[in-house]
């Protein structure tokens, strides 16, 4: 369904193409046509479409409705740097926790990079992709998501066009230091071990040693722990916390994802969800099989959990569990496409409610919008003292959208959603 | 409603005189509350109505919230422990109290849960070209903003939650356990003369003393209630608000006209037994 609505929008592009270049003042007219179009659409697919399930329509109609939500949303985002700056203590960093980021390439922007000559003619792969993270609490009392977003994290030395991007979603569970220290830690730890094979790269090798190394910083964290986090008042069993870690390495070429525990990363390709990674749970076959080899039992209790207790077969930290909660992450290795239209990273606080087909079709629609009300030649908007790209705010509105789905759809924990553009830019002329 | 607003003011303006109860002042704030109600969803469902004239209602009834919440302050004072153990209140309600009062942290649940009924039931004005204008339209940066009072919120909520929890276990605290028995030494030795003024003055002042603690954090508690109130209406739109504030007073006039009849109803299955 997300492909035939869209299908609408492009329709709506395509005439404003034909037009040549749009003024701002006709777009609110142009918005509402697209809207009417919509309208219409939906109106002939439920008159006609007797033999259509409820759900399909259904999902149709809040396909259409999102995209609407997209084009009415026109807040500024709370905009930081993505760099976070050392803290004290982990209880301290919850108060600077910041909800919502945009892509530092706005900086960028505002330096003259996002003239138009500039941009029809720079190789399109080899620029900060574009992205939006949104991250709420939600209806838990306690914030446990993390989210960490490093763009150009790695510039190989002699090829500045072939900068690798850091982007990923930890989740914490029994308190936020694990995903607080990951947050803080991975990609550093992620970029050592890059750096240091560069010659003979191998992403999976790469990827397990930096986990590795991340889970045994944590588990050594957790021994001189000082902090003075929740976990504090319960001591003994600081061994109890850890994290999910799903990371998306993005270069020029291909998308790296590691992933260990149940977040989850889902490629948008052509309009269809293609999963980049397997969710952990203790009920997973081979998940199963392998807690079982290591001596270890799912006991279901509130679903399955390793030995009753953890709702996932892989994690960082959780040293108590160890080995049958194993650290070493599935990594997939992906090349990218001219299809690619975007990747969504989220903690289960997404997934759990929302399927990854709906997810893409929302971000799809949320991306397509925003190119078509703001095309590549209009200037930057300045909203208090910062540049704003079009495309940069299409991707926070898609990952603040899917957030607030997730919670329409009564989704009881933390609710993180990054979302990272991969399209080409396309020679307009 | 320039007509409400004059009798809503007249009716509820504090404790009358005359000595008022608290529980008959709270029985005309909840018929104020549904008027207020009344009004909301009458300037929800009209569209003609200015945005200045929402934004009117919206303070003469957060106006109407601050009010209640002085009165009930004044009412501490004289009687915190009454105040936390609300008689006016069902046992459905009681429940569910927090110190003395609803939860503040659930501000959040009920916008969350308002606001995705109304983003999903929303769909067919949505497709038909009109704004919601309700809390389906909750933009990046408010939700941005209410996720931070949130955070904070249930921050202030757990300070408080230990702040009680401390004073509750004053109640064992040596004095009080001296106290306890030297009365008890007392009655026993049937030696009601001597000494025992003195030790009704120390029983009165070690009991002032805890109700001055609990009058404390009830006060801190209501604060947070309004305060919380306050913030999150500040957030929302004018007619962002109108829709909070009804489903507020829905879900806190239906609450407690449910508890209400299952005690109404619970009192009529013991009648046969107290009468054997």
């Amino acid at each position: 369904m997300a492909e035939i609505c869209c299908g609408v929008v492009s329709d709506g592009e395509s005439a404003a193409a034909a037009g040549g270049c749009e003024t701002n003042s006709s777009r609110a007219a142009r918005r509402r046509r697209v809207e009417i179009r919509g309208f219409k659409f939906v109106t002939a697919a439920m008159a006609s479409g007797s033999s259509e399930s409820a759900e399909t329509k259904r999902q149709r109609m809040e396909i259409s409705s999102l995209s609407r939500e997209c084009d009415k949303a026109v807040e500024r985002l709370v905009i930081s740097d993505c760099e976070r700056e050392n803290s004290s203590g982990v209880e301290d960093d919850k108060d600077k926790e910041i909800t919502l980021y945009q892509s530092p390439i706005l900086s960028v922007k505002s330096l003259g990079l996002s003239s138009t000559t500039s941009l029809l003619n720079i190789q399109a792969f080899n620029v900060v992709p574009k992205f939006g993270v949104a991250s709420v609490c939600g209806r838990r009392r306690d914030m446990e998501d993390a989210v960490a977003v490093h763009p150009s994290f790695i510039r190989p030395e002699n090829d500045a066009d072939s900068e690798f991007h850091y982007f990923a979603v930890y989740d914490g569970h029994g308190c936020s230091h694990v995903a607080m220290r990951c947050r803080d830690r991975l990609h550093e730890l992620v970029k050592e071990e890059v750096l240091s094979k560069e010659a003979s790269l191998e992403w999976k090798l790469a990827m397990w040693r930096s986990f590795d190394r991340m889970d045994k910083e944590v588990i050594a964290w957790n021994e001189g722990v000082v902090g003075n986090c929740r976990c504090e008042l319960r001591t003994p069993e600081c061994d109890a916390v850890g994290s999910t870690a799903v990371v998306a390495i993005v270069t020029p070429q291909k998308i790296i994802v590691a992933n260990c525990g149940d977040s989850r990363a889902v490629l948008c390709r052509n309009g269809k969800a293609v999963p980049l990674s397997a969710d952990h749970k203790p009920d997973r076959p081979d998940e199963l099989n392998r807690i079982q080899e290591a001596g270890g039992r799912v006991i279901y209790w509130d679903g399955p959990r390793v030995l009753g207790v953890l709702a996932m077969s892989r994690a960082i930290g959780d040293n108590y569990l160890k080995p049958y909660v194993s650290c070493e992450p599935e990594v997939t290795v992906t090349d990218r496409t001219a299809e690619d239209d975007c990747l969504i990273l989220a903690s289960d606080g997404l997934w759990d409610v929302v399927s990854n087909d709906t997810a893409c079709g929302v971000a799809k629609m949320c991306l397509r919008g925003k190119m078509r009300v703001a095309p590549p030649t209009t200037a930057p908007v300045e909203v208090d003292g910062v540049a704003e790209g079009a495309a940069d705010k299409a991707c926070s509105d898609a990952s603040m959208l899917l957030t607030k789905l997730a919670l329409a759809r009564h989704s009881t924990d933390n609710v993180s959603v990054v979302v990272i553009d991969l399209r080409r830019k396309k020679n307009v002329n | 409603m320039t007509r409400h607003k004059c009798s809503s003011s007249r009716t509820v303006g504090g404790l009358e005189p005359g000595l008022e109860t608290f529980a008959g002042f709270f029985e005309r704030w909840l018929q104020e509350q549904e008027r207020d109600l009344q009004d909301l969803i009458r300037v929800a469902k009209s569209d003609s109505e200015s945005t200045q004239s929402v934004a009117e209602l919206v303070n003469r009834v957060m106006g109407h919230y601050s009010n209640y919440y002085r009165v009930k302050s004044e009412s501490s004072k004289h009687n915190a422990c009454e105040m936390l153990t609300p008689a006016w209140r069902s046992h459905l309600e009681d429940a569910f109290l927090w110190i003395g009062g609803w939860r503040p942290s659930m501000a959040f649940h009920l916008l969350y849960s308002k606001s995705g009924l109304q983003l999903e039931a929303g769909l067919t004005e949505l497709l038909a070209g009109l704004s919601t204008g309700d809390l389906g339209d909750l933009s990046a940066r408010q939700l941005a903003r209410v996720d931070e009072l949130h955070r904070h919120t249930v921050r202030e909520e757990k300070e408080l939650t230990e702040k009680m929890a401390a004073h509750q276990e004053t109640v064992a605290d040596s004095s009080m356990v001296q106290l306890s028995h030297v009365v008890t030494e007392l009655m026993h030795g049937g030696d009601s003369g001597n000494g025992t003024e003195s030790v009704d003055q120390r029983v009165n002042s070690a009991l002032v003393s805890k109700e001055e603690g609990l009058e404390q954090i009830l006060g801190k508690a209501d604060d947070l209630r309004l305060k919380t109130l306050k913030k999150v209406v500040d957030i929302l739109s004018p007619i962002q608000a109108v829709h909070f504030l009804i489903a507020a007073a829905e879900l806190h006039l239906r609450v407690h006209e449910w508890g209400r009849k299952k005690d109404a109803q619970a009192k009529e299955s013991t009648k046969p037994t107290k009468i054997c």
